[in-house]
C-alpha cells in the first residue's frame, strides 16, 4: 500500500519518544524510491492520457492524482522525520553541551551531525553579538536557588580547578560543597550527581 | 569581620543609580522590574513579542559592573556571596529571556520569517534585533540545506515551508492589568455577538491570547 513505509518510519520515531533513534537510512532510501517510483508511473499515465485525449478519451486523471497525493503525503512523512529528528538533537544540543556522548552520536546521519556542528556556530554567533561582551546561554539553565550546591561525584574524575585557583580531587563516592556555576557543566556530563 | 566598613565603595545600590541617571533616569529596580516583566510576557505568549533590548543591555551592563565590584571583596566577606548570587539571579533573568526567544524564533523560523518581511516591507519597527534577525535566516538557511540533502533523491515536490508551524494564538494567558482598559473583545471564533469586557487598574483575568495582544505588545497589561 502506499504510504505504508512513511508510516513506519514516523512511528519508529514516535516510539522512541525522547531518546534518538538510530538513523534509519533504509527505510528512507526505500520510502525515497516509492516517490521516485509513483512519479515515474505518474509521468507515463499522465503521457498516455495526453495523447489519448484526443481519439478516444481515456483517462488515467483519477490514478494520477491518488499516486500524486501519495507522493505528497511520503514527501511530507520524510521531512517530518527530518525535521523531529533535528528538533531532539537540538534539545541533546541544549542538555549535553558541543561534546555528544558517544552512544548518541552512532545514531546520527552524517548530514544530521554537519547540522549539529552548524548549529553550535550559529548559537555561538548569536551569544557573542548580545551585549557588549557577549552571553553564554547554555548555562544556568535553571533558576538559582543557592550559590553553593552539594554533589556527589559518580566517576573518578581525577584533578579540577576551580575559579579561584584552588585545585580539588575528584574521587568516585565523594561528596563535595561547591558554587553551583562550576558544577553546572559537570552535572550535565554525569560527573556529578545533584543531591537535594 | 575586620573590613565592615568597606560598605563606602561596595554601596551598590547607590552607585548604580548615580551612573543610570545620566542616561536612562532608572534607578537598578526598576531596570530589573521592566525585565522581569519582559521576561514573563514572553514566556508566557505563545507569539514571539517586540524586543526589549534597551532593558537587556543596561542590565547586562549593571551586571558586569557589580561583578567587577564583587571582584574588588575579599572572598571572606559574607557579603560577597550574597551579592553573587543576586549576579546570579539577574544572569538567569537576562539568559531565561533571551533563551525563550530564541526557542520561539527556532519553532515558528518560517512565521516569524514572513512576518518580519511584512514588517520591513511596511516600515514597520521589526519584533527581532538584528542578531537575533541573523540568527533567524541562519537558522532556516541551515534547515533548507539539510532538508535538501535528505530529499536530494528527486526534484522537490513539496516546498516544507508550504505548511509552515504556527503559535497558537487562540491559547489562554493568565494578565494583569497595570492600568484601565475599556472595552476588549472577547473574540470566540465566531463572528456574531462577541462580549466586550472592561478591565480595572490591577484585576486579572484568563483570557485568549489574541485577545489581548495589542494591549500587551502596548504595555498596558502584563501576563502573570
Amino acid at each position: 500500500m502506499f504510504g505504508e513505509k512513511a508510516c513506519d518510519l514516523i512511528k519508529e520515531l514516535s516510539r522512541a519518544e525522547d531518546n534518538l533513534p538510530a538513523y534509519n537510512t533504509d527505510l528512507v532510501t526505500e520510502v525515497g524510491n516509492e516517490i521516485k517510483v509513483l512519479i515515474e508511473k505518474n509521468q507515463e499515465d499522465a503521457q498516455i492520457s495526453e495523447d489519448s485525449r484526443a481519439s478516444d478519451g481515456l483517462s488515467y486523471i483519477s490514478t494520477v492524482k491518488i499516486r500524486h497525493a501519495a507522493v505528497k503525503r511520503n514527501f511530507r512523512c520524510l521531512l517530518a522525520y527530518h525535521y523531529n529528528r533535528l528538533k531532539c538533537i537540538r534539545t541533546m544540543r541544549w542538555e549535553f553541551g558541543s561534546i555528544l556522548p558517544a552512544d548518541i552520536k552512532v545514531n546520527m546521519s552524517a548530514t544530521e551531525s554537519e547540522w549539529f556542528t552548524k548549529y553550535s556556530r550559529l548559537m555561538t554567533q548569536y551569544m557573542r553579538s548580545v551585549g557588549e561582551e557577549g552571553v553564554n546561554l547554555w548555562v544556568d539553565l535553571k533558576p538559582p536557588k543557592a550559590l553553593y550546591i552539594e554533589v556527589r561525584c559518580l566517576v573518578d574524575y581525577g584533578k579540577f580547578e576551580l575559579n579561584d585557583g584552588s585545585v580539588i580531587f575528584l574521587k568516585k563516592h565523594s561528596r563535595h560543597y561547591l558554587p553551583r556555576s562550576e558544577c553546572e557543566e559537570l552535572i550535565r556530563q554525569g560527573v556529578f550527581y545533584h543531591i537535594n | 569581620m575586620e573590613n565592615l566598613n568597606l560598605s563606602d565603595d561596595l554601596d551598590l545600590e547607590n552607585a548604580l543609580q548615580d551612573e543610570n541617571d545620566e542616561d536612562e533616569q532608572l534607578t537598578p529596580a526598576e531596570v530589573i522590574e521592566l525585565m522581569e516583566e519582559a521576561w514573563l510576557n514572553e514566556k508566557f505568549a505563545p507569539e514571539i513579542l517586540p524586543h526589549k533590548f534597551d532593558v537587556v543591555e543596561c542590565l547586562l551592563g549593571q551586571i558586569t559592573y557589580m561583578e567587577d565590584n564583587i571582584q574588588n571583596l575579599e572572598s571572606k566577606d559574607f557579603r560577597k556571596t550574597i551579592h553573587q548570587l543576586e549576579v546570579d539571579r539577574l544572569r538567569f533573568l537576562v539568559c531565561s529571556y533571551l533563551r525563550t526567544r530564541i526557542e520561539k524564533i527556532e519553532a515558528y523560523c518560517n512565521h516569524i520569517m514572513k512576518q518580519e518581511s511584512e514588517r520591513i516591507s511596511k516600515g514597520e519597527d521589526q519584533y527581532l534585533t538584528e542578531s537575533e534577525f541573523q540568527f533567524l535566516k541562519d537558522f532556516i538557511q541551515s534547515l533548507d540545506s539539510h532538508f535538501e540533502k535528505v530529499t536530494s533523491f528527486t526534484v522537490v515536490t513539496e516546498d516544507w515551508k508550504s505548511q509552515p508551524v504556527v503559535p497558537n494564538v487562540h491559547s489562554f494567558v493568565f494578565l494583569k492589568s497595570k492600568q484601565e482598559v475599556e472595552g476588549v473583545i472577547i473574540d470566540d471564533g465566531r463572528n456574531d455577538e462577541n462580549d466586550l469586557v472592561d478591565l480595572d487598574k490591577g484585576s486579572q483575568l484568563i483570557i485568549s491570547y489574541n485577545s489581548v495582544a495589542n494591549l500587551i505588545k502596548k504595555g498596558d497589561v502584563h501576563l502573570i
